[in-house]
């Protein structure tokens, strides 16, 4: 019972701080305190999502942002993950690769968009292609470091028992480092979903990035506000899937800080 | 996480095999001198289309006069001034903030919430609206860059504050110290490896969120300068652009961690120290 | 500069007027177990120390040492009971009282220099200008023969010295009593006898009460007036003996002394027979 207690009130006084807020800007917005064009009312806002969502119009851009960004994340984390193996595994191929990925890994992936929309147009190829890009470096970078913490008598005494170099892949080295590639995937989340709104916003063909750029450019300033909570209910709502998910599969692992 | 070089990711652990990592990288860099060459070969002999495709030494030339001819070095002035003061204001707030959260409880009730609600939102997306209330002027940027910088830093400090061995409290306490010295010669101190992981880690967010809003709502800056050399076609100069923001970027962390690690290198040592024994 | 020079110093001013009677009535502590219930680490524990007095309090690992002695320092509140020091209730702060702790490298601040480790004991209590008190800190460190040391970080000394630091910066906050919890477990053998005569020295020049938690007999009988044996848990003082050995102990004759051997097997015999009956919660 006492414990009951005690969560119902971390959660009341957790919604103080957003709920006061609202109520502020509300207040602030109806007195004309704030200039409502600019600032609307969050209940007004609020109306808005509703109508946006009633009316399906969210469909499309969220299908077309969740879908651009899964693939681009799918593709890098895999090739990371692949790579991060090999090369925490292999000398040889961490020596071929360490200058080139040490090269390209201080690069902001965003500085790349001018040079791939003039390769690939404006469409879907390129906005996968650069969250593909920037969410490959976290999670090479953490699966490197995850393979190298592996003890390699761990691996040493799976090869004397006859082992091949997939099972000890698939039994040792992926279940061990499995704790920092899920840290390294986190991170690339995060960058994945900034960099599909940011090329969203830049080509202009479609996703949330755009319905909120687009918005704001025709002065629509509520419709605005009201894509910028559902792409904020989109981030929170992957964010919460991807502790789920950790908790199921490295549940020895805390969600990492930052 | 992501500023780890790819070779202090490989020897993190010293029970890891120990790597002659100078005379053996000689593959990988041959590798890179490799791709550069087919860069330039496939770029003159017109194998690939050639306005998007500048040979690699007519960037290196672009690169060159543009910073001599001083196109370049204004922008690049703006553009770190400007991550400056977004950089510094918002680890400003976040150090502040992660203070007063970790050592006040209701504190940490009250706003905490409200920071983990916030921090999924991507940067580029609040950009927009807040056009509205702040115009196009460089508020907007700063305000963005300074969003960015908050979360790891308030994350870390907290984080930070609330590691600080319980011993070195209690040293503190045995001779009477008054709370605020504590605070400050003894908690602080104490924390800043934490803090300063998290002031790394937000120096490079800062830069690429300086670079989106600068390419976003730009009239000013390198992020701004290479969508326009897109649009104009000027291709040389875009690559020419992107490898100065890359070596900005690479100078930038590296000067951090330099600076991180004479700041706290008892820190460093007593890591050492204690994994040794 | 060696501690066999060190010992030849006479450091410091006149010794401070000892303090009040240091009086631990029925202290308790217990903790939440993980369970949920209550786990007593100590019992109604009531101890009387002299003004001056070297006290050791022996017991097996783990019986509630050093917890009593945090509670005795106020580092700790305890569930039942008091500590008073002269005519005064010790509660959270504690004046006059210092706390030398078990894991001494951790409590050395590693991002001060020696020296500023040992002005932290002090400098926020007693009002001096820098220099005068870098002059005091030296002194301090003199006393435990570490003077040259005294813009190294602690991490550059070995644990020996790092101990002596600790030391050097446990009197300079001129404390009325010392609290000591197992405070040389943790170095090798020979560093320890020499940590012994230095312990000695100081309590002997300086004049303060020192309480000694250790789970060595040996230096226990060595060092103290009189030895209190704590039980396993939850504690409980069974016994407590008066060593008699005559003063200045000497590291070697004193250890050999029949008195000292005598000691010794009563209190061993005594421990290892109650090591069989361990109580339990």
């Amino acid at each position: 019972m006492r414990n009951l207690g005690a969560k119902a009130f971390a959660i009341g006084a957790g919604g103080i701080v957003p709920i006061g807020l609202l109520l502020c800007l509300e207040v602030a917005a109806r007195s004309k305190l704030v200039d409502p064009t600019f600032l609307p009312p969050p209940s007004a806002i609020l109306a808005t999502v509703w109508g946006i969502i009633v009316s399906g119009k969210f469909a499309a851009p969220l299908a077309q942002t969740i879908l651009f960004l899964f693939t681009g994340y799918g593709i890098g984390c895999a090739a990371a993950i692949a790579l991060g193996i090999l090369m925490g595994y292999s000398r040889v191929i961490y020596n071929l690769f360490e200058p080139l990925t040490e090269l390209l890994r201080p690069l902001p992936k965003a500085a790349l968009l001018p040079v791939l929309i003039l390769f690939l147009g404006l469409g879907a190829k390129m906005e996968i292609t650069i969250v593909a890009l920037g969410c490959f470096f976290p999670v090479l970078i953490n699966t490197l470091q995850g393979v190298r913490a592996v003890e390699p008598t761990m691996i040493n005494t799976a090869r004397t028992f006859g082992h091949g170099t997939f099972a000890i892949w698939r039994r040792i080295l992926v279940p061990a480092s499995a704790p920092y590639i899920l840290a390294g995937m986190r991170i690339s989340l995060g960058l994945g979903l900034i960099l599909v709104v940011t090329a969203e916003m830049i080509a202009g063909t479609g996703g949330l990035g755009d319905a909120i750029l687009s918005a704001q450019r025709t002065f629509l300033v509520k419709e605005s506000y009201a894509w910028l909570v559902v792409l904020a209910v989109l981030g929170l709502l992957l964010t919460a899937l991807f502790s789920w998910l950790e908790r199921k599969i490295a549940f020895w692992n805390a969600p990492s800080v930052g | 996480m992501t500023q780890l070089t790819v070779e202090a990711a490989a020897r993190t652990f010293p029970r890891a095999h120990a790597y002659r990592l100078r005379n053996s990288r000689a593959s990988g860099v041959a590798l890179v001198v490799l791709l550069l060459g087919l860069w330039e070969a496939s770029a003159r002999l017109g194998i690939v289309q050639s306005t998007n495709w500048p040979p690699f030494s007519a960037v290196m030339v672009a690169l060159y006069s543009s910073i001599v001819d001083g196109e370049l070095l204004p922008i690049i002035v703006s553009t770190l001034w400007r991550l400056a003061r977004g950089y510094v204001l918002g680890s400003a707030c976040g150090v502040v903030l992660g203070f007063a959260i970790a050592l006040n409880r209701p504190a940490r009730l009250m706003l905490l919430p409200t920071i983990e609600l916030l921090r999924p939102i991507p940067i580029p997306a609040i950009i927009p609206p807040l056009i509205f209330l702040m115009g196009l002027d460089d508020k907007l940027r700063l305000f963005a860059i300074a969003f960015a910088t908050f979360f790891p830093v308030v994350l870390n400090t907290l984080a930070g504050v609330r590691a600080v061995e319980p011993v070195y409290r209690q040293v503190a306490q045995t001779f009477g110290v008054p709370r605020w010295k504590t605070l400050g010669c003894v908690v602080f101190p104490a924390s800043l490896p934490f803090i300063l992981a998290g002031l790394r880690t937000s120096l490079g967010l800062a830069f690429v969120v300086t670079v989106i809003a600068e390419m976003i709502v730009g009239e000013q800056g390198i992020g701004y300068y290479l969508v326009t050399m897109e649009f104009a076609m000027r291709t040389a100069e875009m690559y020419a652009g992107i490898i100065l923001v890359t070596c900005i970027a690479y100078l930038l962390n590296c000067a951090f961690v330099a600076w991180e690690a004479h700041a706290i290198r008892w820190a460093r040592l007593i890591e050492e120290m204690r994994g040794e024994s | 500069m060696t501690l066999a020079a060190a010992r030849s110093t006479k450091a410091g001013a006149a010794p401070p007027a000892a303090g009040g009677r240091l009086r631990v009535e029925g202290i308790a502590k217990s903790f939440l177990g993980p369970t949920g219930g209550a786990i007593a680490a100590i019992d109604a524990v009531s101890l009387d120390v002299a003004p001056g007095e070297f006290l050791a309090i022996v017991g097996p690992s783990g019986c509630g040492k050093s917890t009593l002695l945090q509670v005795i320092a106020g580092l700790m509140p305890p569930s039942g009971g008091t500590v008073r020091l002269g005519d005064r209730d010790v509660t959270g702060e504690p004046a006059h009282m210092v706390y030398l702790f078990q894991q001494y490298s951790r409590s050395l601040l590693p991002w001060m220099t020696v020296a500023d480790n040992v002005m932290f004991a002090f400098r926020h209590r007693i009002k001096l200008r820098r220099a005068a008190a870098v002059a005091r800190c030296r002194d301090y460190l003199a006393m435990v023969g570490l003077a040259d040391v005294a813009d190294h970080y602690p991490w550059q000394l070995s644990g020996g010295m790092q101990q002596r630091v600790a030391i050097a910066r446990a009197l300079a906050a001129e404390p009325q009593v010392l609290l000591m919890d197992e405070p040389f477990s943790s170095v090798d053998a020979l560093t320890r006898l020499d940590l012994h005569s230095l312990i000695l020295e100081l309590w002997t020049q300086k004049r303060f009460t020192a309480v000694l938690v250790t789970h060595d007999v040996d230096e226990a009988i060595f060092l103290a007036d009189r030895v209190a044996v704590l039980t396993q848990r939850p504690a409980t003082v069974t016994e407590v003996i008066e060593t008699r050995l005559p003063r200045p102990r000497q590291s070697i004759e004193t250890r050999e002394s029949a008195a000292f051997l005598a000691l010794r097997h009563r209190l061993l015999s005594y421990l290892l027979s109650r090591g069989g009956d361990t109580p339990h919660a």
